[in-house]
Order: C-alpha cells, then sequence, then structure tokens
C-alpha cells in the first residue's frame, strides 16, 4: 500500500453556476447571504458538480493519462492534483512534491527578463535559488532563447515565452508531474524534447498524469489510461483499449452519410452517400491493416455537367488532414449519363497506422476548382493495424517499404 | 503540513515576488525610484500649506514639514501596503488560479516591497532632520519596534481584505476612501494634543493614533511612545492577525474556484 502517491477517496467538487460569488452589488450579496439560512439541497441548479465520488488510487512511478470530452471533469481533476483548489467533499492525499505543467508560463511577469522569469517563476513552482542557479543554462539551453535571455518577456514571441515556460517546469524535478496539453508547445523539434523529458522522468519512476487531446500521445506515454465523463470515472484501463472506446462514442461510426441538402442548391451534381467496406465488403467493421478497403461514394446528376472530379480526404481524430485523393490523379472519368452513380475509391492495401479516422468527401467542377458539394467528415471508420503504443511506428500511416544497408539484415 | 515550516520553505519566493513588484513598478519609469519620496513628499507640501500655513495647526515648536513629513512616511507605508495587499489576489489571479504556493507569500511580498520605499523615505527624513538642524535621541530605538507592531496589524487587516476580495470586488473601492478618511482620523496632519479630551478614548480605539504618535515622540521629541496604550494595542493586534490568517488560510483554499 506504501507505493501509492495519489489517493482520490470518494472526491466531489461542486461549483457555483454563477461564477464564484461576483454580485452586482452589496445588496445581491446580502439576499444570497440570507438565502443561504435555508440550506441549499445540493441538487439546486445554482451548483454543477464537476466531479462526483471518483475514486482514484495512481500508484508510484505510474503513468496515467486522463480523457473526457470537454467538461468532463479534467480541469477539475487537474487543479485538485495540483492543490490548487481542494474537494468540496471526499479526500485527495498525495506523496510526494508535485510539479504542474498547466499552462506554463502563468507565473511569468512580461515587464521582466527572461533571465529574471527563470528565477521568479522557478520559485513560484518551489525551486530554492540555488537550485535555480544550478539548472539555469540547462534551462535556457533546453528553450532555445540564449539569445534572449535579458530581453523583455513582452518582447519574445508567443512560443518563446511558452518554450521558456515549460523549459522551466520541466526542470523542478517534482515526484508528481501534472502534464495538461502542454506537448502541444512550440515546433516538432521542440515537441520531440518535451516529449524525451517526458520519457526521461519516466525511467527516473516519476509519477505522470497526463492530459491530452491528442489520443496518440496518450497511448504512447500511458500505462493506463482513465476516462471522465460527466464528472465520473466511465472507464480505465488499458490505453488502447480505453482510447478505442472514448473514440467510438465521441466519434458514433457513422457509415454512411443520409441525403442532406448540397453545398450548392443549384449544383448539377450532389453527394448522396459515404460509405467505408473493409475487406469483407462490411460496412461499420474494422478495416484490416494489409488487406483491401475502399470507400464508396454514391453520387446523384441533377443537371447538365461535364467530367466533374470526386474527392476525398482522409482525417485524423483532430480532423487533420492526412492526405486527398480525387478521381483525376488516378485518371478516372465518372459516369454522368445516369441520375445515379458510384464511385469506389479502392485502398489495397490500407496502410494507416491502428486508430479512427475520418473521410471528408467533396464533388468539384473540372478544374477542381469550384465545391459542387462538401460533405465534412462524411464517414469514420477504425483501423486494425500496427500500433503506436508499441513506438514501433509514429503517425498515421505507414507507407510501403523496406530497410537496407551494408551489412544490416532482416531478423 | 505545518503552515510555519511552509513559509520558511517558501521565503525565496516571497523574496521573489518581492523583487518583481519593485523592478516591474519602476521600470520603464523616468524618475525610477524617486516616485518613493515623491509621494510623501508632494502630501508634505500640501498639507503645509493647509494646515500650517492657513489652518496653524500646533506643533509644539517643531517646524511643519518636518513634523507633517516624520508620519508621512509611515502613514504612506500603511497605505500602500493596504491597497497592494487587498489587491495581491486578485492582481496575481494567473498565478492563483494556476498554481498552488501558499497564498500568504503574496502579502508577505507586498510588505516587504512596499518597506523598500519606506527606506528610501527613510532617508530622505534623514536628510530633512539635518536641514532642519534636529537632534536625534536614543529614543529613536523605539522606531523599529514601532514598525514591526505596524508591520503586524497591516498584514492582520490585508490577510482579511485581500481573502474578501477575491469574492467582493467592493472592498476595493470602500478602500481608498477608507484610507482618506483614516489617515484624519490619525494624528498625521495635526499633533495628538489638538484632540479634545472627550474624544481622546474613542479616538485611541485607532491602532494606527498611537503608533503613528509613537514615531513622531521618538523621532522628534526624544520621548519613548505611549507603552501602556501600545501595549493594549499589541494583544489586540496579535488575536487580530491569529484570527484573520486562519481565516484568510480557509478562505485560501478555494480561492482558484472563485478569483
Amino acid at each position: 500500500m506504501n507505493d501509492i502517491a495519489i489517493r482520490f477517496d470518494q472526491v466531489s467538487k461542486r461549483y457555483r453556476l454563477r461564477r464564484g460569488w461576483h454580485f452586482s452589488s452589496i445588496g445581491e450579496a446580502i439576499g444570497r447571504i440570507r438565502r443561504r439560512v435555508r440550506p441549499a439541497q445540493g441538487t439546486s441548479p445554482e451548483f454543477f458538480w464537476a466531479l462526483r465520488d471518483v475514486n482514484l488510487q495512481i500508484r508510484k512511478g505510474e503513468s496515467v493519462g486522463l480523457i473526457g470530452s470537454n467538461g468532463a471533469g479534467k480541469s477539475t481533476a487537474l487543479k485538485i492534483l495540483s492543490r490548487v483548489t481542494v474537494p468540496t467533499k471526499g479526500t485527495f492525499s498525495a506523496v510526494g512534491k508535485i510539479g504542474a505543467l498547466i499552462e506554463v508560463g502563468a507565473g511569468f511577469h512580461f515587464d521582466l527578463t527572461g533571465r529574471e522569469n527563470v528565477f521568479l517563476n522557478g520559485a513560484i513552482m518551489g525551486m530554492s535559488r540555488a537550485e535555480v542557479e544550478a539548472k539555469f543554462d540547462r534551462i535556457v539551453a533546453f528553450a532555445e532563447i540564449e539569445q534572449f535571455i535579458d530581453t523583455p518577456i513582452k518582447y519574445y514571441s508567443s512560443g518563446m515565452a511558452v518554450r521558456l515556460g515549460f523549459a522551466v517546469a520541466a526542470h523542478i524535478n517534482p515526484d508528481i508531474l501534472v502534464v495538461d496539453e502542454v506537448l502541444a508547445v512550440g515546433d516538432a523539434s521542440f515537441q520531440a524534447k518535451c516529449l524525451n523529458k517526458l520519457a526521461e522522468l519516466r525511467e527516473l519512476d516519476k509519477t505522470i498524469i497526463l492530459v491530452s487531446h491528442n489520443m496518440s500521445n496518450i497511448v504512447q506515454h500511458c500505462d493506463r489510461v482513465i476516462w471522465l465523463d460527466h464528472g465520473k470515472i466511465r472507464a480505465q484501463g488499458d490505453p488502447e483499449t480505453i482510447v478505442e472506446q472514448y473514440l467510438q462514442e465521441v466519434q458514433p461510426r457513422s457509415a454512411s452519410t443520409g441525403a442532406g441538402p448540397a453545398l450548392d442548391a443549384d449544383a448539377p451534381i450532389r453527394i448522396v452517400s459515404v460509405a467505408v467496406r473493409n475487406h469483407r465488403d462490411e460496412v461499420g467493421q474494422p478495416v484490416v491493416y494489409g488487406a483491401r478497403a475502399c470507400v464508396e461514394v454514391e453520387y446523384a446528376v441533377e443537371g447538365p455537367i461535364s467530367d466533374p472530379v470526386i474527392g476525398v480526404t482522409f482525417e485524423n481524430v483532430n480532423g487533420h488532414a492526412l492526405g486527398g485523393l480525387t478521381t483525376r490523379l488516378a485518371g478516372f472519368k465518372l459516369e454522368v449519363t445516369q441520375p445515379r452513380g458510384v464511385a469506389r475509391l479502392v485502398l489495397d492495401p490500407v496502410i494507416f497506422t491502428r486508430g479512427m479516422y475520418k473521410i471528408s468527401v467533396a464533388a468539384l467542377d473540372e478544374r477542381i476548382q469550384r465545391f459542387y458539394d462538401f460533405r465534412s467528415q462524411a464517414a469514420t471508420f477504425s483501423v486494425d493495424g500496427p500500433s503506436l503504443a508499441t513506438r514501433e511506428v509514429s503517425g498515421h500511416v505507414v507507407y510501403p517499404h523496406h530497410w537496407e544497408g551494408d551489412g544490416g539484415h532482416k531478423e | 503540513m505545518n503552515p510555519i515550516r511552509e513559509l520558511v520553505q517558501y521565503s525565496y519566493l516571497i523574496l521573489s515576488f518581492a523583487r518583481r513588484d519593485i523592478r516591474a513598478r519602476y521600470k520603464q519609469t523616468a524618475l525610477g525610484a524617486a516616485w518613493a519620496v515623491l509621494q510623501p513628499l508632494s502630501l508634505m507640501i500640501v498639507f503645509t500649506l493647509v494646515f500650517d500655513k492657513v489652518a496653524r495647526i500646533p506643533t509644539d515648536g517643531t517646524p511643519y514639514p518636518l513634523f507633517s513629513f516624520s508620519a508621512l512616511i509611515f502613514w504612506s507605508f500603511f497605505s500602500t501596503s493596504m491597497s497592494q495587499g487587498t489587491f495581491a489576489m486578485t492582481s496575481n489571479s494567473n498565478l492563483v488560479r494556476k498554481i498552488y504556493f501558499p497564498r500568504e507569500t503574496l502579502l508577505l511580498a507586498v510588505m516587504l516591497s512596499a518597506s523598500l520605499d519606506l527606506a528610501i523615505a527613510c532617508a530622505m527624513l534623514g536628510v530633512l532632520l539635518v536641514l532642519y538642524g534636529s537632534t536625534i535621541s536614543w529614543t529613536v530605538l523605539w522606531v523599529p519596534l514601532l514598525l514591526g507592531l505596524q508591520v503586524l496589524f497591516t498584514l492582520a487587516l490585508i490577510c482579511f481584505t485581500s481573502a474578501v476580495h477575491v469574492y467582493f470586488r467592493d472592498i476595493g473601492h470602500a478602500l481608498s476612501l477608507g484610507l482618506q478618511l483614516w489617515m484624519f482620523a490619525t494624528p498625521v496632519a495635526y499633533p495628538m494634543s489638538v484632540v479634545p479630551q472627550s474624544v481622546r478614548s474613542w479616538y485611541l480605539l485607532n491602532p494606527m493614533a498611537p503608533i503613528i504618535d509613537g514615531y513622531r515622540r521618538a523621532i522628534l521629541y526624544g520621548q519613548p511612545p505611549d507603552l501602556p496604550r501600545l501595549g493594549i494595542v499589541l494583544l489586540f493586534v496579535t488575536a487580530l492577525l491569529f484570527l484573520t490568517y486562519f481565516g484568510f488560510k480557509r478562505a485560501e483554499r478555494t480561492f482558484a474556484d472563485v478569483i
């Protein structure tokens, strides 16, 4: 039992819906106080339970991801974790020094120089002067702002300020590190550095709580995932399983779209439905890496038209485009003499990594300039394939490839 | 954790906050730290015109500028730390909302940064004393003790006002008005001797009255302060500080939810 680092015991947190006690007048306040004489019930509409009876134990050295949609209670849980606030009911306890990477740079003063802010921020996070001095060079090097260290922060670009904030926070050397979405900071090489730092802390057996909307980061860096939903723990366990359950719920597998109004009401072509079929021709079932799959786009021709183009874009769950293909690229001409037609984009083989993906479909004119119709995220599908959790692949696509080298050989 | 031990651990943070406040206050100002003297100095000039030249307030033989300045610098220390202390939580709401640290460090930092201004003003007072050819007696040694009492009193008050300000911004508006009225209820512009005997006992309920009067006695008149009276003030202030500090520590836990 001694290796428990964090314990939530029946933790509930209640907020007033009218933000705090900001009355427009003293009179209103007196009214409120008078009403408090009759004790308000917890279920009164004046209150909102951000967390409800949460029981949670995190072992020392464990790396735990918190996921959930906005308003699920993640931020409240983080606030309690970082000791910024206390539970309304229940108890929270933690063993060891807690460091929080929550909105890094919150302690910056914009009139002070980078150097002054490093010392100030270090002090706010509980470091001693000697500690900051010892780590100062490493912090500045980590933030990559050596040149500007004696410039007031107000002249920094926002990226520089955030990098400096992260650099200080990353060097506080806590026993428990709470990380909120900061991995989205800076450019790709800085992010890689941050991930290295996280891996380094994991190796040092630090307890890490990671909150992110980036599910690949969660899967790659957590031993366990906790899914919060409406202030309660909905599910917890193996990262891949929980993330998948979560994604399936928040993005219901709409295998196809029904007919809706077209983007342009007078357009001569309209998209009727979009469906993803796996190698067994099933809709709504996972697509398998390495096997065949197709995206079936049904369209309606509603006027004279010459050589329209259909485009399909693949997106990850965050809506970032991974790549788009058009009928024109493959030299495929659509059949437009009939009122209805079908175009199938065949992927053979499927090269996506394991996870959820979305598809947006467009119908365009012959010059691929004008949109006749556009269906954003018309379909969603999941892929059964190489998992990011193994860290042997990253990103979303496994390109057709092999490795060669002098003296190297395949296992 | 024991709050006192925690405070010792966070002493570097208090220093850092104070340094931040001081640096930020005088960055991009042409006059810099001169502003620390300008405020009591300009009040001294106004008071000299109004209370000396017009109202002819008695000062027991001391030149009026010296008489008022010796009280004004300590009153400025009080009013500056009161107003900055009251706003200490709300003006650092970014921090309070995001990061855990004992919130009273912000209050102690306010006291610290305000005492730098006081130190500068004290140097100015020294110059004035020399200019007016005053002699300084050993009673000036009472000043640090009076200052300690004043700091405790101010802390007790800002523990309360800063916590209340998180919930009710009204107190910010009330404060500047209150401080102005309070100054005239304290022997800053006039000596205690002009206060009629009939209201004296009421008048002395104001803890700042014997404190400010004490500075003047110790610096200008070579007399010890009103010790029995200050003993009562010390008891009162200690009790008040206990009360407001523990109230503050209780309220502190949910500042982040409300601020």
